[in-house]
């Protein structure tokens, strides 16, 4: 799995990395009371036009449940219509291949520079490196992608790439990259942005998309940006490839406009995003603008084993955001921390499905528990059910490292055992007694030090239970 | 094997199902019906509504009564913020009287020099404040996209409840979608410098939008 670049493995290494970074933790505390306000306030004024969450929330579940259980017809009939606008529909099984196909449209359009609008899959298929190395100069259009361009690291959220960098950063690195004065303004800084990226869009041959949905009836992509520069890049350069994940049809309009009254609610509170685009076939009869090659690229690369699996509910997914914008974890640590593309819980489930499950072991317990991100999920995926049903999976795969396998072992032995368990609780109970100082505190852990290394572990009272329950019944 | 037929062979598998025509029968049937999800009360009337939501999303609103006013409250508009005279617009409202207003404004794509862009509207949604522009030779995308400043004239009878509305009037008076079917919702935006909103990220820093009532 090298070729997926993934880090997930390193998990632990880099949370305890990330936790002592004061930069980091400074950027996401700022983010997290914004990120969790605006959405609750999004949510609560759909009441003010007497709609109500969770029947939309159903609403939503059954557009994209009604696309998953009949996907290839759903996929026969997108792609046909598709066609049928004069559009060229590509397919791509990984990561690989969308390089191979984008490289291949680029060069048969001769291809200098290519425009980007975020696509969160084109990081899965690390598509900014081959196009570099295909002598095709990949430009970042979304301002926080931009940020995280310029500064070579991949975004770290998938709605605010950027959210990991401070302004002091931002402003070094535009300092650096666009050689004028250094800006701490942020409208300025913008604008600084804006015009070095307006000659960007100008000059590109091509422009590189995600969208948000397909929408099978017309064989539209949808495409949803608060920036513009998704409009940009689908309307200035002459070849528009969109690149999207194969679980992303929905069937008709009406069902488009369902899902837009909870995706930029869960996003980022909005009642709507600045610009919502449907994109259909490339420049008509009597244009003077827009393209004139559009390709679509539907992409597995892993999604597809999903399907009918015990993780179907996953390929539901609409990139919203929201269950990292609500979780503990995540704003500990950051996105980067988890390693591949996606953060947060749907990261935490989709990384070990895509990547491989050993190549991910520490993700599925990157959770408290609380389900803030079931919660919050606008579509309803059970994400902590996931995570704990891939864990389940790791013990009987045999993933599980042989001192967390020999010990639950030899618990559950001892456990089936009465008589041995009281003994050695008992045991157990005046041991841990032992180890606290004055205060009834555990400074180190004996036998598990890393347990205490950033906190104290409160001391048993010496006897168990039972102990204690026998002594007071014969009081 | 292909990857289109590699990727589909294992989605049918994961599906499960074989009744492949039945089931595409049923989805055609579904999207011929094209049924609508839970819909919202619009407690205003579409006007006083579109224009509050328009407002909200950093939109300027003025009223005027019929579209021969339009080039005068567009001069003014442009005199007051001080952005000059000069204008592009889409094809389909060029052929207004600009000239007699003092303006200079021509009908075509636009290109990154101009400043301004006005553009009218195939309608507007009054549950979000949007507009929707379709592009097409006499309403091309660019107008309302590269200018900082975008001004759109908006009919009073084109204002229509929600996106679905919109929707069924498209299908009703153009049977099938543009190559860019744009909603607009107020001046381009992003929050990517540490949460920070700052209006016109890439596209226009300001929208305003001119309500006909006539």
């Amino acid at each position: 799995m090298g070729k997926l670049h993934s880090q997930a493995m390193f998990f632990q290494a880099r949370a305890a990395e990330k936790v002592a970074n004061p930069i980091l933790q400074r950027a996401l505390q700022k983010a997290k009371p914004l990120f969790v306000g605006k959405r609750a306030k999004g949510i609560g004024a759909l009441a003010d036009d007497r709609l109500e969450f969770e029947q939309l929330r159903s609403a939503c579940v059954d557009i994209r449940n009604r696309v998953l259980s009949d996907l290839d017809v759903w996929l026969d009939i997108f792609e046909s219509q598709a066609k049928a606008t004069g559009a060229e529909v590509l397919w791509a099984k990984d990561g690989e291949e969308i390089c191979e196909l984008v490289i291949d449209v680029a060069r048969r359009h001769g291809v200098t520079k290519a425009a980007k609008s975020k696509s969160m899959l084109s990081e899965e298929a690390h598509l900014n490196e081959a196009l570099a190395a295909a002598g095709i100069q990949p430009v970042e259009t979304d301002l926080g992608e931009y940020i995280v361009q310029l500064a070579g690291e991949t975004p770290s959220h998938i709605i605010a790439p950027a959210v990991h960098k401070t302004l002091d950063e931002i402003a070094d690195l535009f300092t650096k990259t666009h050689g004028r004065p250094r800006q701490t303004d942020i409208p300025a800084m913008t604008r600084e942005a804006r015009e070095v990226l307006r000659q960007h869009f100008l000059s590109a041959e091509m422009g590189i998309s995600r969208c948000q949905f397909l929408i099978a009836e017309t064989g539209s992509a949808a495409l949803v940006t608060n920036e513009g520069n998704g409009r940009m890049v689908t309307t200035l350069p002459k070849v528009h490839v969109v690149i999207t994940g194969i679980e992303k049809v929905v069937p008709t309009l009406e069902d488009f406009a369902t899902l837009m009254r909870l995706l930029p609610r869960s996003a980022t509170g909005q009642t709507i995003s600045n610009y919502v685009s449907l994109l259909t076939g490339t420049r008509r009869p009597g244009d003077t603008e827009g393209p004139e090659k559009t390709v679509f690229i539907l992409v597995d690369n892993g999604r597809a084993k999903l399907l009918g699996s015990a993780y179907q509910e996953m390929l539901r997914c609409i990139r919203c955001g929201a269950c990292m914008n609500h979780c503990p974890v995540y704003f500990s640590l950051g996105g980067h921390a988890y390693g591949w593309v996606y953060p947060g819980p749907m990261g935490s489930v989709l990384t070990p499905l895509f990547t491989g499950l050993e190549n991910a072991l520490d993700l599925p317990h990157a959770s408290t528990g609380c389900n803030q991100c079931g919660s919050v999920c606008p579509v309803r995926i059970p994400l902590p059910k996931l995570m704990h049903q891939l864990r389940e999976d790791q013990v009987t795969g045999g993933m599980r490292p042989w001192s967390e396998r020999f010990a639950l072992k030899a618990w559950a032995w001892v456990a089936g055992k009465p008589a041995l368990y009281h003994w050695v609780v008992r045991r157990a109970a005046r041991y841990l007694k032992w180890l606290a100082d004055d205060s009834g505190r555990i400074r180190v852990l004996g036998l598990a030090p890393g347990w205490t290394v950033g906190r104290d572990l409160p001391a048993p009272a010496g006897k168990t239970f039972q102990e204690l329950y026998a002594a007071r019944k014969r009081d | 094997m292909s990857s289109r037929d590699d990727i589909l062979k294992r989605v049918r598998a994961g599906v499960g199902k074989d009744d492949f025509a039945r089931r595409k029968a049923v989805a055609e049937a579904y999207m011929a019906a094209h049924p609508r999800g839970p819909q919202p009360t619009l407690s205003n009337e579409l006007a006083t509504r579109f224009q509050a939501k328009a407002e909200y999303l950093s939109s300027t609103v003025e009223q005027i009564e019929t579209m021969s006013d339009a080039p005068a409250a567009v001069a003014r508009h442009l005199a007051s913020l001080s952005l000059g005279v000069q204008a592009v617009a889409t094809p389909d409202v060029a052929g207004l009287a600009w000239v007699a207003a003092g303006l200079d404004v021509s009908g075509r794509v636009a290109v990154d020099a101009d400043k301004v862009g006005i553009s009218g509207c195939f309608c507007a949604i009054a549950e979000t404040g949007t507009l929707l522009l379709l592009s097409g030779p006499a309403s091309p995308a660019t107008v309302s996209l590269l200018p900082e400043t975008h001004i759109a004239l908006v009919p009073v009878s084109r204002i229509v409840a929600t996106m679905e509305d919109a929707f069924a009037l498209l299908r009703a008076e153009r049977g099938s979608l543009p190559r860019a079917a744009n909603f607009i919702s107020g001046p381009s935006r992003t929050g990517d410098i540490e949460q920070t909103i700052v209006l016109g990220a890439h596209g226009p820093c300001r929208v305003h939008l001119i309500m006909v009532k006539g």
